[in-house]
């Protein structure tokens, strides 16, 4: 679920982008790759094609199912789209450390995975 | 959370009995079979009485614009909820075919409704 | 053996029906708040076929003065004796 609440901003060429407290697009509206570079460089990382392409599925999961996905959907929807090789939880993990289903759905500009403890 | 897969039947099965948009109770149903099936939970679902109806095809939002179900229910199978029952007695109640529903859920009498009940180590009612 | 506990009346809700279309062979059910006028010797056919399986709460029958007109074939328990029934379940299913 979104939050509507603006805790930071997260500055940007184009503007001030509204982040809730666990760092999350308040109007999701607002995700451009440019964002999704910011909040990643925040996170130390830099976005390569292996990181855009699941965050494009990501978008896709959310475009058609109206929730962001936890990390077993994730991994099905991941392998569906770019085959079984990236499809595996492990592939996740390196590309998106720590939480992959949450920090990948931030980067994407979705809300936080609701089932995703 | 992980388990072995030598059981064969599902371990949670949630029974769903309210249709979409009159309450918030089929929603708080497939959320809490999404979180047990986020965590590797084998899942099954029954749509019972007026649950039937949460799986009419061309369903939209609300009045208000609350969200609608369909986008839910289409994406169990993401979540491999692929165990989908619907109560043969309300779809005769309501006038339904079960071919005419999305997601093709297997329609059960009573007497496989008990028996699901039976052989879930644990069983919710929403 | 999982106990059913129902707490709608069968004269104005068919989650009695639901309840009994879930019940295994040994199952029990348990009447409580309105499920408790299921109790009344007009309303019991609703549960035939759950015979001696058939259980209403005493504090929710007496808060509603049927405490003595129960049919004879419905077990009455308290509160100690619902506990008890809770116990004996490997679940518990609620109809509402």
């Amino acid at each position: 679920m979104a939050s509507t609440e603006i805790y930071r901003y997260l500055s940007v060429p184009e503007g001030n982008i509204g982040l809730d407290p666990e760092g999350y697009l308040v109007d999701l509206g607002q995700w451009s790759s440019t964002v999704a570079e910011a909040l990643a460089e925040e996170e130390g990382m830099t976005l390569e094609a292996e990181h855009w392409e699941v965050l494009e599925v990501l978008r896709e999961f959310y475009a058609r199912y109206q929730m962001a996905p936890a990390m077993r959907p994730l991994v099905k929807a991941v392998g569906r789209e770019l085959g079984p090789d990236k499809g595996r939880s492990i592939h996740l993990m390196r590309l998106f450390p720590g939480s992959p289903a949450k920090l990948a759905a931030r980067l994407a500009g979705l809300p936080k995975p609701t089932n995703c403890l | 959370m992980s388990h072995d897969n030598d059981m064969p039947d599902g371990e949670l099965l949630v029974i769903l009995r309210h249709g979409p948009h009159g309450s918030s109770w089929l929603r708080e149903g497939l959320d809490v079979a999404l979180v047990a099936a986020a965590f590797g939970r084998r899942v099954s679902l029954l749509f019972m009485g007026d649950g039937v109806l949460a799986l009419l095809a061309g369903q939209g939002t609300g009045a208000l614009g609350q969200k609608g179900t369909a986008p839910t229910l289409e994406m169990l199978e993401m979540y491999d909820i692929e165990t989908l029952w619907v109560e043969a007695e309300a779809l005769a109640r309501f006038g339904l075919d079960e071919h005419e529903l999305m997601l093709a859920p297997q329609a059960l009498t009573a007497e496989a409704i008990a028996h699901a009940v039976e052989t879930h180590p644990r069983v919710l009612t929403f | 053996m999982k106990l059913h506990i129902v707490n709608r009346s069968p004269a104005s809700s068919r989650v009695y029906g639901q309840a009994l279309s879930a019940m295994g062979p040994d199952d029990r059910l348990l009447l409580i708040e309105d499920g408790v006028q299921g109790a009344l010797p007009q309303l019991v056919r609703y549960y035939e076929d759950i015979p001696g399986r058939l259980y209403a709460l005493r504090e929710d029958l007496e808060a509603r003065g049927l405490l003595g007109h129960c049919d004879a074939s419905v077990q009455v328990v308290d509160v100690d004796g619902f506990v008890q029934l809770t116990e004996e379940a490997e679940q518990t299913l609620s109809w509402y």
